[in-house]
């Protein structure tokens, strides 16, 4: 089965658990005090999706967005990113709206966006209507679901659903001078940038 | 928004964004060490950043109006006993000059190609006229394909998930205030070819990465050494340099630089051929022979070989880039570099980060947030606070009035005042032009070629001339076009300097008849400081601020790479300086504690298992590249 490597980065405000969710996905492990970006540049998963295996590298925003200090390096080349809010903070809802521009001017015009109202769990303290947040990711086109990192609710199924909406291969173009990555390995791996 | 406060404790705190600060920064927090990290722009990588098209508009534009430094604060109630406060500079004004802006393409699309329409702004005095284009940029940019006919009576900056082009600069909101004159766009597309207007170059801006300096990777120089170390290369792709072509007697030619290029060429006769190959081989090692040469220029060694002018063109500009009086010990160390780094990757020595050289810098940035270092544009520290019997920095105060202690500070040399920069040579200049044209220089079967062009001096004392030409597949132009980065060091204006090559080179208003040339659609002039020959150390600053400078004119990393290291290593002599980031695949989570010492014994083990194989690993990609080309 041929391995396709798609880059997955997390956007959304400081504290709405983009980590977590990551974490939750990758090592099924939860843990209250994370400080899981610390040595990550960035985490591999490998689902199947048809007839192909969809290897993800999620790029996790290493504490750059606390200062509004994310640089456009971030974005490239990725194939979908995750905008994470927190369901019990509506500021954290609000400014959806700048992330969703932000990947606009940054990112790849083709590129999948899924909306995560995270903290599912904690819906007796929600501010967060599900069907507003619903609605503004339909205005967008945009995936959307809720989900737990702490009880891992939906964090397979917001990647499964990413992986449906991710375009087939094109035809590979007999392109000469193809873009490569630069490693220690024998042969460097010919992914197309984008 | 509500911006919280940093934390008030650093082990190192660095200034300025730029290749050399940007290395340091993830070396420091690699190992261990708390770095604080900021930028008083809005975008990474100083004078080393790129810019989608409109984010050059902005910076052009910020560059002609000159800079306004903040008033300066009184921050005396921050001054410990003790304690001496040393003011930064707060204005860039000095490192970028003679901004020229000339547009050659229409502004807007039309049915046939009709005169130029020329417009030029220069340095000061067209303040009026930026202000226009920038605005120009503004309304172009919140039309969408279909709709801008509609859109055209509604207000600037609508909702935000439309469509909008802002400045490159990280989350920067265009300023609304600008007034949105109504150009109507005639959105007919005849199927012949005709000139990409300006309104679509700022239309498809995004699709730019303009580089402020125009350099390349030799394949096994210092920077790719570094970052296949450091695991930092993981954040990039790269694009093989394609082509080494040279402009001779008016023509662009392509240099046989590898062994398949001397075979498969067609200027070269079978003698010629022998020759070169002859000549490169035996030039590998040193002989008694060149010895003799040493202290006497390189063109004379050359003359002497017997290779005729065509190969000795070749050897002394593409291959050796150096000039017609360099000492031939010098060019020969610079053909053997140039031999050395042939085959690694491609089939010349050269390597181009997609997305152009601006992402080096944020690449090495996120490496040291990764390992937990603090980032923060649009802040500066605007003091230093001296403890004056030590004479070391104990703390620096933020844009914010923020007091920060920390054992080191590392700065960009712009923010160094002028007072207290000791300078031993005068200040010298790089010249550098930036252009879409809408050919290349040198058609081929792909028209996704990356080039290097070297210019010869056209006339006695004129400049060498530098030339990069980017295709769209390198991300840093759009489809259609290419991006040609010139580059030398300054004799007068980046003008004076580069048009002459420019006009000859390429069609533009001043050279009509040449036909047969690229047009030329848009273009960008504006000298840079050089400030490489300036001591990281050594000037009126405390002993522990270290001071990075910026581009220098060489087409390698090497000087950026070198003061990161010598900084590093000055501060942290024991420690491994880039130690390989761990492998995501081991990355183990330790239960409650996901500490990154669990994960670097590992690495560690990683790096240790390589050496020798990697020496192995690296022969054998040698082969398989060379096999790889087989049609050469």
């Amino acid at each position: 089965m041929a391995i396709r490597e798609l880059k997955v980065c997390l956007l959304g405000d400081t504290g709405v658990g983009k980590s977590s969710i990551v974490c939750r996905f990758v090592q099924d492990h939860f843990d209250h005090n994370i400080s899981p970006t610390i040595g990550a540049s960035f985490l591999t998963k490998t689902v199947p999706c048809g007839n192909e295996l969809h290897k993800f590298l999620i790029w996790d925003t290493a504490g750059q967005e606390r200062f509004h200090s994310l640089a456009p390096m971030y974005y490239r080349g990725s194939a979908a990113a995750v905008i994470v809010y927190d369901i019990t903070k509506l500021d954290s809802f609000q400014t959806l709206k700048k992330w969703v521009k932000e990947l606009k001017e940054h990112g790849p015009e083709d590129i999948v966006v899924a909306i995560a109202g995270n903290k599912n769990d904690l819906g007796d303290i929600r501010e967060v209507p599900m069907k507003e947040a619903k609605e503004f990711a339909e205005s967008i086109a945009a995936i959307f679901i809720e989900t737990s990192a702490r009880n891992a609710v939906n964090v397979e199924e917001l990647f499964q659903k990413i992986s449906k909406q991710i375009p087939p291969l094109e035809n590979p173009e007999v392109e000469s001078n193809e873009s490569f990555k630069i490693t220690r390995q024998p042969t460097p791996s010919t992914r197309r940038c984008c | 928004m509500a911006a919280e406060d940093l934390p008030s404790e650093f082990d190192v705190v660095i200034l300025g964004t730029g290749l050399a600060e940007s290395v340091v920064a993830a070396a420091f927090s690699r190992v261990g060490q708390r770095v604080l990290h900021v930028d008083r722009r809005s975008y990474y990588a100083a004078n080393w950043a790129s810019f989608t098209f409109n984010g050059l508009l902005t910076w052009i534009q910020e560059n002609q109006e000159g800079s306004h430094p903040e008033e300066a604060q009184d921050w005396s109630s921050l001054v410990e006993e003790g304690e001496e406060l040393i003011r930064l500079s707060n204005s860039d004004s000095t490192s970028i000059s003679n901004v020229q802006v000339f547009t050659y393409t229409s502004e807007e699309d039309e049915e046939e190609e009709e005169a130029p329409n020329t417009t030029e702004e220069e340095t000061g005095g067209a303040e009026g006229d930026a202000v226009k284009e920038a605005s120009e940029t503004e309304s172009a940019d919140s039309k969408e394909e279909e709709t801008e006919e509609k859109q055209e009576e509604t207000a600037e900056g609508g909702g935000g998930g439309e469509e909008e082009q802002a400045p490159s600069t990280e989350g920067e909101e265009p300023e609304a205030d600008q007034p949105a004159p109504s150009a109507a766009q005639s959105q007919s597309e005849p199927a012949k070819k005709k000139k990409i207007s300006y309104t679509k170059l700022v239309k498809e801006g995004r699709r730019f990465n303009i580089d402020l300096v125009s350099k390349l990777m030799y394949s096994r120089g210092s920077l790719v050494d570094l970052l296949i170390k450091s695991n930092v290369s993981r954040y990039a792709e790269f694009k093989n340099v394609t082509r080494i072509l040279t402009y001779r007697n008016g023509q662009v030619e392509q240099v046989p630089c590898s062994r398949a290029d001397v075979f498969a060429s067609r200027q070269l006769s079978v003698v010629e051929k022998r020759k070169l190959m002859r000549f490169l081989t035996s030039c590998v090692e040193e002989t008694e022979e060149q010895r003799a040469y040493n202290g006497r220029p390189y063109l004379e060694f050359l003359r002497d070989q017997q290779l005729g002018d065509n190969l000795q063109h070749f050897l002394l500009h593409s291959i050796a880039m150096v000039t017609e009086d360099t000492p031939t010990e010098e060019g020969l160390a610079s053909t053997r570099n140039f031999l050395r780094c042939l085959g690694r990757y491609g089939n010349t020595p050269f390597l181009f980060p997609v997305y152009g050289l601006g992402e080096i810098p944020q690449c090495f940035c996120r490496m040291c947030a990764v390992f937990g270092g603090i980032y923060c544009l649009r802040h500066s520290v605007t003091c230093l606070l001296v403890d004056k019997e030590s004479n070391r920095c104990k703390a620096v105060i933020d844009s914010r009035g923020q007091r920060i202690t920390c054992s080191h500070f590392v700065m960009e040399d712009s923010y160094v005042g002028v007072d207290r920069k000791k300078v031993d040579t005068p200040t010298r200049f790089l010249s550098r032009a930036v252009l879409i044209t809408d050919s290349s220089v040198l058609p081929s079967d792909s028209d996704q070629q990356v080039s290097l062009v070297t210019v010869p001096p056209i006339a006695a004392g004129r400049p060498a001339v530098r030339m990069v030409e980017l295709c769209s597949s390198s991300m840093t132009c759009m489809p259609g076009t290419y991006l040609v980065h010139l580059t030398c060091q300054s004799v007068g204006s980046a003008h004076e300097d580069l048009s002459p090559v420019v006009n000859s080179m390429f069609r533009t208003p001043e050279s009509p008849d040449q036909e047969t040339r690229p047009s030329v659609l848009w273009c960008l002039y504006f000298n840079m400081a050089d400030s490489s020959g300036l001591e990281v150390q050594g000037h009126d600053l405390p002993s522990n601020v270290y001071v990075c400078s910026g581009p220098d004119a060489a087409l390698g990393h090497d000087h950026a790479v070198k003061q990161a290291e010598f900084i590093f290593q000055k501060i942290l002599p024991e420690e491994d300086f880039c130690p390989p980031a761990p492998n995501p695949e081991d990355i183990i989570y330790d239960g409650d504690n996901p500490s990154p010492t669990a994960t670097e014994g590992e690495a560690e083990e990683g790096e240790g298992e390589t050496k020798e194989e990697k020496e192995v690993q690296e022969q054998e990609e040698v082969q398989e590249e060379q096999s790889l080309h087989p049609e050469e």
